[in-house]
This record gives structure tokens, sequence and C-alpha cells, in this order.
């Protein structure tokens, strides 16, 4: 049996403003002052695609204003590749054929060293669905050892309980991203063979377990690719303004990863393209313009570069998304994904200061704390 | 109009009505007839017996509408609990109003009796309307005490200014997932449709009536003004920026561009 | 017996239950809200409420208000 999309995240009175929306409810829709589902739905509309330069110069206005000049950076460590999940579209699904391998302690500590060293003060923990190899202790030592480094530790990992969450904040973490991936239920189901991953509604709450939890951050997302992207990111769209309005003295951060077709073993039914992603993430701009908008190197460089302070506001640089492979690399080249922007820190950041931006690594201390 | 859904019960009205400063209780009545108004507010004061006639009870009870009573007169949170219980003892209504402005001078609300006060007064049962400072961070902690509206201020009581709190009121709106009310300070009926138009839900009027010229067609006035700026809102407004966009430096990268 | 009703000191004769003091005083006992000594005593407990020397009561109604 598929979940059930709840009532207070159903897209279904704004959908058809996806499709109809005429060139002059864009207009209206770009510089509304309070933006709502209808404006939101507007400019994901044909309408607006064929405004594609209003939307981006009204967004890079909004993330000029709310961000300044600058675009915050950060780098994700692959902690373990058990998983015990069957998505279908991702590197390591439990009924792919490699060998399964996890940090021990002191691997740990020398990748963070390492990652320190490049400069880095943000870092993104990652494992798959819960497995013996990687539980919630495994994870709670992860982040101790993190937070003695870095100024800012948050997790990708498996849905939690509250108490979990809890847990893991007070080892040192200050946020949680868990995606959706989709929220059409059908899907959902179909994209999530086995595992606990299949149970739709308990992933569905995580993001409000993470701030119930005590969590500073929550970050969410759609895998772009699976399902109607207008249909996901009204849901996404929905469910972050509520969980805003809830949870007020936490924030929320959307990403915007893709699945992308050029890749190999798995081609998504819903393929987004370059122009329908920048459309996406300038909607969520311009309707939700004080929210970190997050950009991985799932993405190549132009598209990247084209992007950074024009909606996005945050990305992440110099990945690996092998287990490890920062202090050495990986025996297999492997990861989670393919990581289409190689490019180094150095490399990066002469980028952005070309386009008059300022890369932050740093952007937060638990003095406090 | 959308029926206005407060405390779990249903208004036709957005208007809610000031039932003080008024010349007399007759011209008050034939104001709030005028205004359309569901919901009034009324103060507690000690039995008068060379003024039975202040009683207003009987006369508002005949109109048929739901009465507010606020707790006017409290100066901390203990007192304006014990003056919201009077109140519903009387009133038989489970809405009340919290105001405590201890300072006579401004009439500003105090924020932190205020709290405390909707604290309480929410678990006890009570449909908690607060009257407050314009403040976005505030409202919220009085949404998550279980208040069933926030009425910031528009100005201070009585003086006519207007939405001198616009930029702040319109943080709590979105923000809010409870009905935000301006309360106090309007003068005009454009600042009452001004104040729908921003999002709003109702506004409540009581100087700007009762000191008018002609209070009942003042408070037809309002109510006109309530019912436009709703509409308005409704509707969706024109955007103000409106520039024409000729080249493409900024999407020049996206294939297809 | 001396009882403070609003603020003000009256006598009363004999031992008078609250309902009994509030028909001496012309009160409509459905107009008003009354505490004893602080505590609400609602509508319907009123005619069987004794009253205590130095009681003080307060009786109170609506006016206008904001």
């Amino acid at each position: 049996m598929p979940g059930m999309l709840p009532s207070n995240l159903d897209p279904t009175p704004w959908l058809p403003l996806t499709e109809s929306a005429t060139s002059t409810d864009v207009s209206r829709a770009l510089h509304a002052t309070q933006p709502g589902e209808a404006e939101f739905a507007t400019l994901l509309a044909p309408a607006a695609g064929a405004q594609l330069e209003a939307l981006a110069i009204r967004a890079s206005e909004l993330t000029r204003r709310h961000f300044g000049q600058t675009l915050t950076l950060y780098i994700p460590l692959y902690l373990s590749d058990y998983c015990s999940g069957g998505c279908v579209y991702c590197g390591f699904a439990a009924d792919r054929p490699q060998s399964r391998r996890r940090l021990e302690r002191d691997e740990m500590m020398r990748e963070m060293d390492a990652i320190k060293a490049m400069g880095f003060e943000e870092v993104l923990l990652l494992t798959g669905e819960r497995t013996p190899q990687a539980d919630l202790d495994y994870l709670r030592d992860a982040v101790g050892e993190a937070a003695r480094r870095f100024s800012a530790v948050t997790i990708e990992a498996f849905p939690m309980a509250a108490e979990e969450y809890r847990m893991l904040a007070d080892a040192g973490a200050i946020g949680v991203t868990i995606y959706q991936e989709t929220y059409e239920p059908v899907q959902y189901e179909q994209m999530h063979r086995w595992g606990p991953k299949r149970d739709y509604e308990n992933r569905l709450g995580a993001p409000a377990r993470v701030l119930e939890g005590g969590m500073r951050t929550v970050g969410m997302g759609t895998l772009l690719g699976l399902s109607d992207p207008r249909f996901d990111s009204l849901c996404l769209y929905r469910h972050a303004m509520q969980l805003r309005r809830r949870y007020w003295q936490s924030g929320v951060s959307l990403s915007f990863p893709r699945v992308c077709p050029q890749e190999g073993g798995y081609s998504p039914p819903f393929p987004v393209d370059d122009r329908t992603l920048a459309q996406i993430i300038f909607a969520f701009r311009i309707c939700m313009p004080d929210v970190p908008l997050v950009l991985s190197t799932r993405e190549a460089p132009g598209f990247r570069d084209g992007m950074a302070g024009v909606g996005i506001n945050k990305m992440s640089i110099a990945s690996r998304t092998t287990v490890g492979g920062y202090q050495v690399p990986a025996e297999s080249p492997d990861g989670q994904f393919h990581v289409n922007d190689d490019r180094d820190i150095e490399t990066f950041c002469a980028m952005l200061k070309g386009k008059g931006l300022e890369p932050v690594f740093k952007n937060w201390d638990k003095v406090y704390r | 109009m959308k029926k206005f859904i407060l405390g779990g019960k249903e208004f036709e009205s957005r208007l809610i009505m000031g039932t003080g400063k008024f010349s007399s209780v007759e011209v008050m009545l034939e104001a709030i007839k005028a205004s359309g108004a569901e919901l009034v507010t009324v103060a507690l004061r000690r039995f008068n017996r060379e003024r039975p006639s202040d009683d207003l009870l009987g006369p508002l009870a005949r109109l048929g509408i739901t009465l507010v009573p606020n707790t006017s007169g409290a100066r901390n949170a203990a007192e304006a609990v014990r003056a919201a219980q009077l109140g519903r003892e009387l009133s038989g209504s489970p809405f009340v109003k919290v105001e405590i402005h201890p300072n006579p001078h401004h009439l500003m609300p105090d924020p932190i009796e205020t709290y405390e006060a909707c604290r309480e007064l929410a678990k006890d049962g009570f449909i908690v309307l607060p009257y407050m400072p314009a403040d976005p961070v505030l409202a919220k902690r009085l949404e998550d005490v279980g208040c069933a509206a926030v009425m910031p201020l528009g100005s201070a009581i009585g003086t006519g200014h207007g939405l001198s709190t616009a930029e702040m009121v319109k943080l709590i709106i979105a923000d809010s997932g409870i009905p935000v009310i301006v309360d106090a300070g309007l003068r005009a009926p454009s600042e009452a449709a001004a104040a729908m138009e921003m999002g709003c839900s109702a506004v409540l009027v009581n100087s700007a009536i009762a000191a008018a010229g002609n209070p009942s067609a003042m408070a037809a006035a309002f109510a006109a003004a309530v019912k436009a700026g709703y509409a308005a809102r409704e509707a969706g407004l024109m955007s103000r920026c409106d520039h024409a966009v000729a080249t493409s430096p900024l999407t020049s990268f996206l294939t297809g561009a | 017996m001396n009882i403070m009703v609003n603020g003000n000191p009256q006598d009363f004769k004999g031992t008078p239950t609250l309902g009994q003091l509030l028909k001496e005083l012309d009160i409509v006992p459905e107009r008003v809200a009354v505490m004893v000594n602080d505590r609400i005593i609602p509508k319907a407990g009123r005619s069987e409420f004794g009253l205590n020397e130095g009681d003080r009561i307060e009786v109170l109604t609506f006016i206008g208000g904001g």
C-alpha cells in the first residue's frame, strides 16, 4: 500500500496554475510583497519559463539582499556505504554488488583532519539507511569527533525519532538533511523497493522530528527526476513553509539534487533539464527569500557558476561521494552519485571571486552552547 | 467574503468593535448595528449604584452579539487572569482580550505580563486575544502558548496615528499560523482597508468610531472599508514594480537560453 | 455585621447570605460578577453563600471598553 500525502501538503488546488498562469500573473508573482502557494505555482508555469531572465533578476536581487555578496561552502564526508535500502536510483542500494565499508574511528579522525586542513568549517556527515554497522551510536561518535574540529556539523542519514535527533544535537550536530525524494506516494513506493525507506510517512515526519529534537536547521529537498517536479516542488514549498511557522526558532534550507539523465545505470522517469531546474530554484528564492538554497557537486561547473549568487547561496565543493577519500583516495571511484564538478577549492574560490562573491567557510560559532 | 474563524467559531464580519468612549449607550448600540460587528469588547468595573445605566450587559445581550471582555485595569498577569475569570463568569463567553498596560501615559502593552497571562488563560480554556506590541517574536511566543489570534497595535491606543507599525505587522502576518488582528490606533477607514490588504484577518476599532462626528455613519464606513480591503487581498493586488527585461545576462549559461 | 462592598464599609442586619445582600443593594444578580475575599462566587452559588464579619465583597458589571 502506498503512503498518503496529508492534506496540509496537498498541492492540488494550485497545480492548475503551473500550467495556466499567464505572463501577467508571472509579473505579479515576481514582485508580490507576500508570496504564497499561488505565486509559487505561477512561477513554475511555462509562462514563467518564458521569462526566465526576469525570474533570475528578481532571484539575484533577493539573494543579494538576504545573503550579501557571499556564498557559503561545505563538504560532505561519507562515513559508511552499508545500506539496508533498495532505492532504484542510488549507488549505495543494498543490491549493488560493490564491497561495503565504514570509516573506523582512527580513519574518521584522519579524514576529518584532512578536510579541516583544506579549510572547511562545515561538514556534512552521511550514511545510508540504518544498519548494525552504521547505527545511531556510530553516528553519535562521528558527530562528537567532528564537533571537536568543525564549527558546523550536519548529518544526512536515516529518519530517526525526535529523541535520537536530540542525542545527536547534544553530541554537537547543528542540522540534519533529509530529503523526501518524492512526495508522490505511488512513485515513492516504486522507487523504494524494500527496506525501512519504504515507509513514506515515517520519512515525511522526519523534518518535524529533527526540529522537535532541538536541531537548529533542517535541510529538505526532493530528488528531481523521480516524479513531476512541479508537484514535488509545490509539496516541498508547503512543507517547508509550515515547518518554518511551527518551528519558528529554527531554520529550513533547501537543496535541489537531480538525477542527471546522462548518468549510467538509471534513467529517471521525469528528467529535469537545466532551464527547468533553474526555474524551480528561482521560484523558491522569490517565494522564500531568506532561506538558504543549496547546490551540490552533482551539477556541472557551468550550471553551478551560473547559479552562484543568482538564487543559490550555499554549495559543496571538492566533494568525494565515496566512503572517506580525502586523506587517501578511495580504492573504488564509484560513489553514491557522480561528481560533475571536480574542481578543487582554489579553482572554485577563484571563480567565485571573479563573480564578486566572497566564499564563506564559517558562518557560525557554538560559543554559547 | 470567506467566514472569519476565530477560536473555532465562525463570523461573517471582520470588524471587531470596542464599546468605550461613546456619548451614550444609545449611540453605541446604533454604531454597533451599523458596523455589523459580531464581536464587541467590554470592560469590567465596580458596580455603581448611582449610574445603573452604565451596565451594558442587558443592552448588548439583546443585540445577539458575542462579548469579548477585556482585562483593562489589570497591571500585571495575576490581575489580568482574575479579570478574565470574572469576565467569563459574567458574560458566559470564552473570549477574552488580554490587555495589560501599566503605563498610564501611553498605554503601551507590557509584553512580559501579557505573555504570562495568555499562557495561564489558554491553559484554562479561554479563547485568548492578546493586545500586544507589534513584535514578530512575541507574536510567535503568544501563538506557541495557545492564543487564538494576536492583536498587534497599529499605533498607541486612542492616538489615531494609523498603521505606524506596518512593517512589523507584515512580518507578523508572514509568519503567523493564527489570525492577526490590528487593534488600536486606527483613525480612518482607509487605514483599516490597508490593514486588510496587508493580510490581517480582522481589525478592532473603537475610538475612531466613538469619537467620530457621526459614530454610526463612521461605523458603516469602517465596515465597508474592511470588506473592501479583504476583497482586494483575496483578488490579488497588482505588483508595484513591473519593469521590462531586455537582455539575458543572468541566464545565458543555460542551454537553449 | 460589617462588610466591605466595593471598598466601602457597610452595616447589614443579622447574618445575610450573599444572595440576600445583593437583593438588599437592589442589584440584579444576573448582571454582576461577584468576588468575596478575592474568590469568584458563581451565580448559582450565591443564594446559599454565607458571609462573615469583615468580608470584602467586589461587585462588578460590564461597561464600555475597547
